[in-house]
């Protein structure tokens, strides 16, 4: 009975949520590990698709192409559908954006956990994540801006009722915010899972090693479901910034 | 009267029924609306089959948005705990 007690003692003290190797440049201080894998899957979308543009072909299509016209196909049927003509720009940053977090999230694959990890996905890092946020809210200002000219951009916090801007002001601050934070929490948590999962390695009940066991079972589909909840993260990032440029350049109210 | 190790403890625990708060609460809502959503597929499925790759798209629409409101939850439950915890 007291074996079974022996229950895994969460090594909480081990898991380390948020540490990355820091360099200071001028002042600033850099987390390194992230910049590196976002050099990393920087490189993986750009490879990808200058390897595609060398090898497209109007005959059958690759598996490659076919995927890449898929995901454009889709974007640009969105796009058109919401947006219309005028937002022809929108496509190139959605399918860019799409395929940046596709990939960066999928690097958590190649870790087991906060403390082994030898890829750690960029997207755990709150700092990549904001950035992507203010680079979709600030075109999208703008675009609304360029679309209604400043004084309806200004008017626009004031429809449908004037008594409504607090509202409208706060909704349009927890757009990039809640953008930002959903992509990080779930990659955090995948991160940090991966890590609660290996501390189960402690666990034996009388000298028999169910810990481990469980480790090696569990590690793997958990790994699937973060794959997963990766590529959905992707989709609706660059859903919402689609959208989110729909209801910025839209003549709706 | 300042006592550091009271006004520690205090201050983690407080950190730690606090995150316990927000992972109840954000487990209840994302469960409840995922619950929803697949309801709702579930019978837009049952009632016209040939949706169902549609229907599909959508409802893990929503469940990513769904769900994201319980990892903006864990993130700030991360920030309490683990933050407060190494000090």
């Amino acid at each position: 009975m007291s074996a079974v007690l022996a229950a895994p003692h969460l090594l909480a003290a081990d898991i380390s949520v948020g540490e990355h190797v820091q360099r200071t440049f001028l002042g600033l201080t850099f987390n390194v590990d992230t910049i590196w894998y976002t050099g990393v899957a920087m490189v993986l979308v750009l490879g990808f698709g200058m390897l595609l543009r060398a090898r497209v072909t109007s005959g059958v299509p690759g598996k490659g192409q076919l995927l890449w016209e898929m995901v454009v196909g889709a974007v640009r049927t969105q796009v058109e559908g919401s947006i219309g003509e005028r937002g022809v720009a929108v496509v190139p940053l959605a399918v860019a954006l799409f395929f940046f977090i596709l990939f960066a999230n999928w690097l958590s694959v190649l870790g087991i956990g906060s403390k082994y990890e030898p890829v750690a996905p960029p997207t755990a890092d709150i700092n990549l994540t904001l950035a992507l946020a203010i680079v979709v809210i600030v075109p999208v200002h703008w675009a609304s801006v360029r679309a209604r000219g400043a004084g309806g951009y200004a008017k626009h916090y004031f429809k449908p009722y004037p008594v409504l801007f607090p509202v409208n002001a706060i909704e349009e601050v927890a757009k990039p915010i809640t953008l930002a934070l959903r992509l990080f929490g779930n990659l955090l948590s995948g991160g940090l899972m991966l890590a609660l999962i290996a501390a189960l390695g402690a666990w034996t009940i009388a000298h028999v090693p169910v810990g481990n066991i469980a480790d090696l079972i569990v590690t793997p589909v958990w790994k699937l479901f973060d794959l997963l909840i990766g590529a959905i993260q992707a989709f609706i990032f660059a859903l919402l910034t689609i959208l989110y440029f729909d209801t910025a350049m839209s003549d709706g109210h | 009267m300042s006592d550091p190790a009271l006004d520690n403890a205090i201050k983690l625990a407080g950190a730690m029924v606090g995150g316990g708060l927000l992972m109840g609460g954000g487990a209840v809502g994302a469960a409840v609306g995922d619950g929803l959503a697949g309801s709702q597929t579930i019978a837009g499925v049952a009632r016209q089959p040939e949706s169902q790759g549609r229907l599909f798209t959508i409802m893990f629409l929503t469940v990513g948005l769904v769900e994201a409101m319980y990892f903006i939850n864990l993130a700030f439950t991360a920030l309490f705990v683990f933050s407060l915890y190494k000090k």
